[in-house]
């Protein structure tokens, strides 16, 4: 007997989504038969903006590819154009950086709690949890102006220094989240109603984790000792040697399964505690940008040619800028990879079987990020009808492109 | 027909609009106590008391959408059951030393009857939107119905078996008896330990039986966008509302009646007019008190369970409970 | 409901909710009419958050100093600043900025800085309240 499944759109709009994206289930009773994954609802050509501006302008762009990457973003993008310009950045302007980028994982992690909490219907910590979140987006405020969107990378360097004011400061903050910690632990990992939700939802196996390239929390709680910031060090975390978190340090086994990316994450938050405050301790002094004359930087970014990569560990995974840059004031290429690209297919074996009530949670637990990932649609200018494209037309049109630029 | 009796009926009409208007009023009230309260736990300043009367009066006068895949007269109908339904409970509930408006004409087997209804109601208003969310969501209220039946009605059984042994000659089941004779007056040790068990039965089945989480699985706001309710716009979704605010009146009523029956007007030797006020506000201070704890409190403190989970939790441990509290009752009488 | 969120949910109960009350505590009966009669000084409005030093709020635009050097132009990501070439001076559209203060760092005669002042929402994208030159 065939089963009789019914098919339930979920989204472009829909309040488990805080983000535009389409799924498509195939459900038998409660049960998930099939999924199709249907992206391509908030593409919003940030590339192309880029590429008619001077990468000066372009940091604040990529800043905005992501409300809550506004520092892992700019990041990358500072650091491809770095690599491609052979730009040397000060030691203490490495140091802000880490810290900005460490305070911006505390605040995205927390966000994410919430919004987990919400998922599942627990409204009580979404609000507790983000009532801590507003600690650090003073510490921001203080540090660089704004809650959000910081504004303080810059190619070679940042913008603004850490006075000691500030820095006790950021101490403080780093107590609170001490005091708080043991709060919020206590809450998701001994609830008993989180617990019934999340322990054996949404699996993600290792080997699926490899096979679909998962990065960041997605991929460490799997078992993946996957981290940039261990892998390949830069910046400040070459110091430091941050090792990446596996559930297996708390739970003592890895399960892949939603309530270990909530295990990991948590950790993550302690670790970047202690990255600040080593940060803090060993802050070297000196100068935080290498070209303090905006003039001259932008002259000395209009005469180079190049490419240039950026990688930077953001809260959801690597994130990776790739800039070409050709003599002329706006680069040639500009290329965002956001996480939630990579791990956007491991939602296909973590929802397959699972009922429709752990949608959200599992949607949720990647931490997607729509708006960064969204980076191309397929569009025919004259019917308006979107296409998607094979593994095999991707490869085909990368062919073909590769021969137009190397005749 | 005699004039008395055309009087009685007359009387009975007069006295069910009334009751039927308070009901509404009061539980738009409660409705707004109870978002106070858990906007308090969760930090926030919450909306003013009065909100819900504000919801209901911004829907009533929004459009009232019906899908083009719905049958009209049933969707349009279902609320309509739901709200009449669950009125006609409030006329057998007594409110203090009030005894009900229809008292003799029905007891508590015939509440537990009347307290499908609404989710009937809204399981057929559900079936028949046309969205596959509803059909969804009222395939879980079908469950949740299923499951939540029998630990309430052991609860309800044990209580007047035991009122059967104690005072044989009455109507064990009618509300007046029950309201009569507080259940901790009739048991022993045993018998109080049982009575804790049912209560405890109780207070888990009423998130139920208001789709409340952590057992809102028909609703599920992050998963279904509303469930049931998804399609249901304007008008309709105000006698839902309605629905609701009234059946957590009903429901927190029928704790406090099984369990907490209790008047204060005799500790102030007052009478009359008097007695009957203190005791319909005591008794609506009690309610506060049980919808803090049964509804409130309960959720947000948890998060939502799937319904394969609702179901195991009430058929399973709910319902050992339920028969476990019953087995103690039955154990109180046989050894004294 | 013994759990580590319920004994917390009942403390909170007696604590002062975290919420800040800006500009009141509930949405008032008509906007419109409150804000008159907040200028009327009749009723008294919240504070919002104290802001840190180095805020970055509406730009200040110092016209006299301003060479017309048009360096700002050139950084800005939004395009919110406008030249008049027949006054060699510039006009910035608040409504286009991101407040990035990007062309603060530029300015050779620093005559472009960050206020403090945040509470800019207007109804009218051209209002002269969104244009500073």
């Amino acid at each position: 007997m065939s089963k009789m499944t019914y098919s339930v759109p979920i989204g472009p709009v829909h309040p488990s989504l805080k983000e535009p994206m389409t799924f498509n289930f195939k459900i038998y009773g409660e049960h998930i038969e099939e999924v199709c994954l249907a992206p391509g609802d908030n593409h919003r050509g940030i590339e192309f903006m880029g590429m008619q501006r001077n990468p000066v302008q372009i940091i604040y762009l990529a800043e905005r590819i992501c409300g809550i990457c506004s520092a892992s973003h700019p990041f990358a993008f500072c650091k491809a154009v770095e690599n491609a310009a052979g730009i040397e950045v000060p030691e203490r302007g490495q140091y802000i950086r880490v810290i900005i980028a460490e305070l911006e994982r505390i605040h995205s992690h927390i966000l994410w709690a919430g919004v987990a909490a919400h998922e599942l219907g627990f409204d009580s910590v979404l609000y507790l949890s983000w009532k801590a979140r507003e600690v650090v987006l003073d510490t921001l405020e203080i540090l660089s102006g704004n809650r959000i969107n910081y504004g303080i990378f810059m190619i070679g360097g940042v913008r603004r220094d850490i006075s000691t004011e500030q820095v006790s400061a950021i101490r403080k903050t780093i107590n609170y989240y001490r005091e708080v910690y043991g709060k919020i632990e206590d809450i998701f990992l001994n609830d008993p109603t989180i617990a019934l939700r999340t322990k054996k939802v949404g699996i993600l196996t290792e080997e699926d984790a490899l096979r679909l390239c998962a990065v960041g929390p997605t991929a460490r709680a799997s078992g993946i000792k996957k981290d940039v910031r261990q892998d390949q060090p830069y910046s400040a975390y070459a110091d430091l040697k941050v090792k990446a978190i596996t559930p297996d340090v708390f739970t003592g086994e890895v399960n892949g399964d939603v309530y270990d990316r909530i295990v990991v994450r948590l950790l993550e938050l302690v670790q970047s505690l202690e990255i600040i405050e080593q940060c803090l301790d060993n802050l070297p002094s000196g100068e935080i940008v290498a070209e303090k004359k905006l003039v001259k930087l932008l002259n000395q970014l209009k005469r180079v040619k190049g490419r240039g990569v950026g990688r930077h560990e953001a809260p959801r995974g690597e994130c990776i800028h790739s800039v070409k840059l050709e003599e002329a004031e706006t680069p040639e290429v500009w290329k965002a990879r956001a996480p939630t690209y990579n791990n956007l297919m491991t939602w296909v074996p973590m929802l397959l079987g699972q009922q429709i009530a752990d949608i959200p949670i599992v949607i949720a637990s990647i931490d997607p990020c729509i708006a960064c990932m969204d980076r191309v649609t397929i569009l025919n200018k004259d019917t308006g009808q979107k296409n998607v494209l094979t593994k095999k037309d991707l490869h085909e049109l990368s062919v073909q492109k590769t021969r137009r630029i190397t005749p | 027909m005699t004039a008395t009796s055309l009087f009685v009926i007359i009387g009975k009409i007069m006295g069910a609009i009334i009751i039927a208007f308070l009901g509404v009023v009061i539980g738009l009230f409660y409705k707004g106590i109870d978002r106070k309260l858990a906007a308090r736990m969760q930090a926030r300043v919450g909306p003013p008391i009065r909100q819900p009367f504000l919801d209901f009066f911004k829907l009533m006068i929004k459009e009232n959408i019906v899908p083009q895949n719905a049958v009209p007269w049933i969707f349009n109908g279902a609320p309509i059951l739901s709200l009449v339904t669950s009125i006609t409970i409030l006329f057998y509930l007594p409110v203090g030393n009030i005894p009900p408006l229809l008292s003799g004409y029905g007891d508590i087997i015939l509440i537990i009857y009347l307290l499908t209804l609404p989710a009937v109601g809204m399981i057929i208003g559900g079936f028949v939107s046309g969205s596959p969310y509803a059909s969804v969501g009222a395939q879980r209220e079908m469950v949740m119905m299923m499951s939540y039946e029998l630990p309430l009605v052991t609860t309800v059984i044990a209580l007047g078996w035991k009122l059967s042994q104690v005072y044989p000659q009455s109507n064990v089941f009618s509300l007046a008896t029950m309201n009569a004779h507080p259940i901790w007056e009739s048991v022993g040790p045993f018998g109080f330990i049982g009575a804790i068990l049912l209560f405890f039965a109780l207070a888990i089945v009423t998130p139920g039986e208001l789709s409340k989480i952590p057992f809102d699985a028909p609703e599920a706001e992050t998963e279904l966008a509303g469930g049931l309710l998804v399609e249901y716009s304007g008008r309709n979704l105000a006698l839902f509302e309605l629905t609701d605010a009234v059946k957590m009146i009903v429901m927190t009523s029928l704790t406090v009646i099984l369990f907490f029956p209790y008047n204060i007007a005799h500790l102030f030797a007052l009478n009359g007019v008097f007695a009957f006020i203190i005791d319909s506000l005591f008794f609506f201070v009690k309610l506060v008190l049980v919808m803090f704890f049964e509804v409130t409190f309960i959720r947000v403190a948890a998060a939502r369970l799937k319904i394969d989970q609702v179901s195991y939790a009430y058929w399973v441990p709910i319902s050992l409970i339920g028969l476990l509290g019953l087995t103690f009752i039955v154990l109180d009488t046989i050894i004294v | 409901m013994a759990t580590p969120m319920g004994f917390e949910l009942l403390k909170q109960l007696f604590k002062k909710p975290a919420t800040n009350v800006f500009p009141v505590t509930y949405y008032p009966e008509s906007v419109l009419e409150l804000l008159e009669k907040v200028e009327k000084g009749e009723v008294k409005i919240h504070p919002p958050v104290e802001i840190p030093k180095n805020f970055r709020g509406k730009i200040v635009y110092d016209r006299d100093k301003c060479i017309g050097c048009k360096l700002c132009l050139k950084v800005c990501p939004s395009n919110a600043i406008e030249f008049i070439p027949d006054t060699k001076k510039i006009k910035i559209h608040v409504d286009h900025c991101i407040f990035c203060s990007q062309c603060n760092d530029i300015c050779p005669k620093d005559c472009l800085n960050m206020s403090e002042e945040f509470l800019i929402a207007a109804t009218d994208k051209s209002s002269p309240d969104l244009i500073v030159e």
